[in-house]
């Protein structure tokens, strides 16, 4: 069951029942001398909640930009809901939907006229395109802001519109690029909720630098550091997230 | 298809929306009313090939301020992430911005037509021309725009962006000036890059189909080089 009801671009590719929703083999991304990410290889189940922690430069923002096809890699293979992303980009970006570190959102619009654009882009259904906009809408509590433009926003309610569009479209997989940035602590709550009530329908990857949300957000854990992948746990086998997390970096 | 209409009326809403478009255009309507009243007062001759080549020149310093923000603007807000992560393909990012900015630039260049207007109610111009004169402008600013759109996806500085452009526009006016330094086949070679020599036969009211092909090959180079420039991530 979905959140949105909307109807999804039409799919064939082959989905294996149990097969990883996200499963990087050997990735590897090299700004020419500088490697953003080494030999990394991680699977990430179906309807798991998974969390990336790791210091700035740790290469959590590169690993997610490869899996929503913004970079390609350097070396290894990335593959997303069955598809490779390298030679099979198009396919991957139907099926996820990506909330960037930054939350960029065009300034000329309105929040309801931004949802709208996004939501036509990512390929919903002209006649659905007012309903998906409105449950996204009510589901972040936009309401308020739906008729102001996106530079008048504050930064709580420009990090909600940017989930809202990563939304929009009821993606299979969420990849959320620190979703509590710029939210006060009612909001990171809400947002907790949010992320949960997702878990199980979607898959949800996150990066986030708070321990504590990651505990009690994710299902399981991986720890980067240098771009490298330093420990991979599950929340409940690790009664103390933060004596592991030092004990790694 | 779709996707390019939604993306078209994204950049022409974001163009419209912009002081940018109307202080070119308010810009080009003024330096061009001013040649347009001098020549007519000083020749008395209905022709408008001053006003084509002022717009050449014009278009060859404003295009670029119409083009610096299209890809680096997205670049520096970080809505190019957006894009490039929704499910549509660089072509039709490109395709959009190119048709939106060249609408634009089109735009622009119809008021001018009510000099046309001007002329044949007070004289006979030779209206074979002047269609001739449109359609090198036309092919001219698809250039241009083409162009200022590569350059502005390979920075995410619209000042570098818009500096690029007109050093690439002026290198390709006057190409053929370099021709005196070449040597065999290369002084040939630069003669057939300059675009002041493409230009120059169509407002006189020759087209040449090997002038028509210069102007859409090296638009279309340009999209496509474009198009790769965004892929390279």
């Amino acid at each position: 069951m979905a959140i949105l009801s909307i109807e999804a671009a039409p799919d064939e590719s082959p989905r294996a029942e149990h097969a990883p929703a996200i499963s990087a083999i050997n990735v590897s991304k090299h700004y020419g001398p500088v490697s953003a990410l080494e030999a990394l290889t991680l699977d990430i189940r179906p309807g798991e909640v998974f969390g990336l922690l790791g210091p700035n430069g740790s290469g959590k923002t590169t690993f997610m930009r490869l899996l929503a096809g913004y970079l390609m890699p350097s070396a290894g293979r990335l593959v997303v809901a069955g598809h490779d992303v390298a030679s099979d980009s198009l396919a991957v970006r139907r099926r996820i939907g990506y909330l960037p570190e930054a939350a960029p959102l065009y300034p000329q619009m309105r929040v309801g006229e931004f949802l709208t654009f996004m939501a036509r882009l990512h390929g919903v259904a002209e006649q659905k395109v007012k309903g998906a906009v409105e449950r996204v809408v009510e589901r972040l509590a936009l309401s308020a802001v739906v008729d102001k433009p996106t530079r008048a926003l504050s930064r709580g309610y420009r990090q909600r519109t940017a989930l809202a569009q990563a939304l929009i479209h009821d993606p299979d997989i969420l990849i959320l690029d620190e979703p509590s940035n710029g939210l006060d602590p009612r909001q990171i709550i809400e947002m907790r909720w949010l992320i949960r009530s997702l878990a199980g329908r979607q898959t949800v990857l996150m990066s986030s630098h708070i321990l504590s949300e990651v505990e009690k957000t994710c299902d399981r854990v991986a720890v980067l550091l240098d771009g490298r992948l330093l420990g991979v746990r599950a929340t409940a086998e690790t009664p103390d997230l933060e004596a592991w997390f030092l004990s790694l970096t | 298809m779709r996707t390019l209409r939604i993306l078209f009326a994204k950049e022409l809403n974001a163009t419209l929306t912009s002081p940018i478009g109307y202080t070119v255009a308010a810009v080009f309507l003024l330096v061009l009313g001013y040649t347009f009243s001098l020549t007519l007062f000083a020749t008395k001759i209905a022709n408008l090939q001053y006003i084509f080549h002022q717009m050449y020149v014009l278009s060859i310093l404003l295009v670029p301020v119409l083009t610096m923000r299209s890809f680096a603007e997205e670049r520096r807000s970080e809505t190019l992430e957006l894009l490039l992560t929704a499910p549509i393909h660089e072509t039709s990012i490109v395709l959009a911005k190119y048709a939106a900015t060249l609408a634009l630039v089109l735009g622009i260049f119809a008021l001018s037509l009510v000099y046309a207007v001007i002329l044949d109610r007070y004289g006979e111009p030779d209206w074979g021309q002047i269609y001739a004169g449109y359609l090198a402008l036309v092919l001219h600013a698809s250039l241009l725009v083409a162009v200022g759109l590569l350059m502005s996806s390979i920075t995410e500085s619209q000042v570098v962006a818009a500096a690029l452009s007109i050093g690439t526009f002026l290198m390709l006016w006057f190409a053929d000036s370099v021709s005196y330094l070449l040597w065999p086949p290369f002084d040939s070679l630069a003669i057939n890059l300059s675009l002041i020599g493409h230009f120059k036969p169509m407002v006189s009211g020759s087209v040449f189909l090997s002038d028509i092909c210069y102007f859409v090959t090296a638009s279309m180079l340009a999209l496509f080089l474009t198009t790769w420039s965004l892929a390279q991530r």
